[in-house]
């Protein structure tokens, strides 16, 4: 014990430094290999021509469909609960389903999606039924972080905007969602983030291996970054050049990484500004 | 009890806002609810039926869908993942929440949001190309994706939960309990072997619960990275071998399943398994965090 003891120090600083290499271990091996073939011509070209361009534009499409659903229904929810609901059962019940909602592996919302929404009613394997997907997935993590900005908003806020005689819904509207939006915003920004990289879900949902062009109305199939990567190494591993593989996945890191970082730095900033 | 009261807040509600709001909390309630009911209504149809369940093969062209080699798959890759990021992870939040000045704490947080936030996919890319060639070469193997390579890949996956669990258990650790043992003559790292991480053990054990969760239901990293072969190695413990996790043959197979047949139950009844695992180790992550001691202590 004495031993293990004096060792500790020394131990454990080794072992927290492997997060720490793990990052730039990662990031150098994307950057590396795939700043060959990247460039805005990549980007723009069609994928018959040896681009991304129609994977790019599903990506984009598909992420900001499922915010447009999530979004206010997530931001909504965290206001009944924060500011309208009483420590009831019923408060309870939704904050049990909203944290397991959040561990619920991604694999079984794209198998649910793809027998609600692409079987059951009907929708098929198209862009819609990967937009009310992800929009379940987008769901806990925007009502979570929204719950916590507007904990934040300190009563003097509510109780002078009630005093001046605003109704509680316009004091909602005007004063506590306002002061609540950068941490709110962050929520959203994680949200995006994580169904932008999300493959398992729109996997079974909304994407079809034979899919060229873009989609032409909600019903048609898709191709997003992930799924064409995903196809590209799983299928197709032997006939397609390696700088290609290597560009997109550079590509999907940068576009992750920016989102990840704006989030982080909003938190950071308004984290250390705002004194109330 | 508090229903009458809510139901007359119903009957009361006088500005649309609240209904308008109530009506979007209760989405997440019908969601959840959704994916439970369709997870075990079609989950359920096979298990009804064991007879295709119970074999000792996983070939779904001949109807024979032993799932115990999918679980077997998912389980040893997890274990294996858990084995290599406990300790590192337990070890940086230590690290993160006692030891490090602010800055370096704020580099490494940083970096672990950045971890959390790398898709699934990006994982699976370094696995094949990168890890499983350094394990084919490394091992004489003929190919490298095995269940070593995708608990690897997995473990780096899992520690972003570890770390920022056990570091905000480490750091709800009440400061007197600290203070006691400083002023019992104990030094720094006595008082955190012997007084903090004891405190710290049920939010320590709820990070590894939570990490297990997400390690079982992770599903594109391991495809790339496991081999996907369907059989037990020889001997079971040989993490050198492919496996077929559960995840993976759900992704795999549901493309080509037919809807309603009965590869598309068998898989089914693998998303229920998954579904029962990840809720069974959130729920228990959850309340043991609830537990343990925090804050100002009682006297």
């Amino acid at each position: 014990m004495r031993g293990i003891e004096r060792l500790t120090p020394y131990i454990t600083s080794a072992l927290a430094l492997i997060p720490l290499a793990a990052i730039i271990a990662l990031t150098s091996l994307i950057t590396y290999h795939g700043l060959g073939a990247l460039s805005w011509r990549f980007i723009s070209s069609s994928i018959l021509r040896g681009g991304v361009y129609e994977a790019v534009v599903g990506t984009l499409l598909l992420f900001s469909g499922a915010t447009a659903i999530a979004a206010p229904l997530g931001v909504l929810a965290a206001v009944y609960l924060v500011e309208y609901a009483p420590r009831s059962w019923l408060t309870e019940l939704v904050e049990r389903a909203v944290e397991n909602l959040a561990g619920v592996p991604s694999i079984l919302y794209g198998l649910f999606g793809f027998t609600l929404f692409s079987k059951l009613l009907g929708f098929g394997i198209s862009l819609l039924s990967g937009w009310l997907t992800l929009a379940c997935m987008m769901l806990p993590i925007i009502v979570r972080s929204s719950q916590e900005a507007l904990r934040m908003v300190p009563r003097s806020i509510r109780e002078a905007s009630l005093a001046l005689g605003a109704s509680k819904w316009t004091t909602i509207t005007r004063c506590i969602l306002p002061a609540a939006a950068p941490g709110i915003a962050t929520g959203v920004i994680l949200g995006v983030c994580r169904v932008a990289g999300e493959t398992a879900a729109i996997l079974l949902t909304s994407c079809f291996y034979t899919m060229r062009g873009l989609p032409r109305s909600p019903l048609d199939p898709v191709l997003s970054l992930t799924y064409y990567l995903y196809i590209l190494i799983v299928a197709k591993a032997g006939d397609t050049p390696l700088e290609v593989i290597f560009a997109i996945s550079l590509l999907l890191f940068l576009l992750v990484v920016a989102l990840n970082s704006t989030a982080l730095i909003l938190r950071f900033r308004y984290r250390g500004v705002k004194r109330w | 009890m508090s229903s009458p009261s809510f139901f007359q807040r119903l009957l009361k509600m006088r500005e649309g806002g609240e209904a308008l709001t109530l009506a979007s909390a209760l989405t997440s309630i019908l969601i959840f609810a959704s994916i439970l009911i369709f997870t075990i209504h079609e989950g359920s149809w096979m298990l009804l039926r064991p007879q295709y369940l119970l074999g000792a093969r996983w070939q779904p062209e001949y109807n024979r869908y032993g799932l115990l080699l999918l679980l077997y798959g998912s389980i040893i890759v997890t274990a294996g993942a858990l084995a290599i990021s406990t300790p590192i992870g337990v070890a940086s939040a230590i690290f993160i929440s006692e030891v490090a000045p602010r800055w370096i704490r704020e580099v490494m947080e940083a970096a672990v949001e950045t971890l959390a936030a790398i898709p699934s996919i990006i994982y699976g890319f370094i696995a094949y190309f990168f890890l499983a060639p350094w394990i084919a070469a490394v091992f004489h193997l003929p190919l490298g994706r095995t269940a070593l390579t995708a608990s690897l890949i997995l473990s780096i996956m899992t520690l972003p939960t570890i770390i920022s669990i056990s570091s905000e258990a480490i750091s709800s650790v009440p400061m007197a309990y600290r203070e006691a043992s400083l002023a019992l003559g104990a030094d720094r790292w006595q008082t955190l072997w012997r007084v903090v991480l004891p405190a710290a053990r049920l939010g320590i054990f709820a990070s590894i619960l939570l990490a297990f969760g997400r390690a079982i239901g992770e599903t594109i990293a391991v495809l790339m990275a496991s081999g996907c072969v369907a059989a037990i190695p020889n001997p079971p413990w040989n993490l050198l071998s492919p496996v077929y996790p559960m995840t993976a043959a759900i992704a795999i197979g549901m493309g080509e399943a037919e809807f309603r047949g009965l590869h598309y139950y068998a898989l089914y009844t693998l998303a229920l398994i998954l579904l029962c695992i990840s809720a069974l180790v959130n729920n228990t992550a959850r309340l043991l965090i609830r537990k343990a001691p925090r804050g100002e202590v009682r006297i």
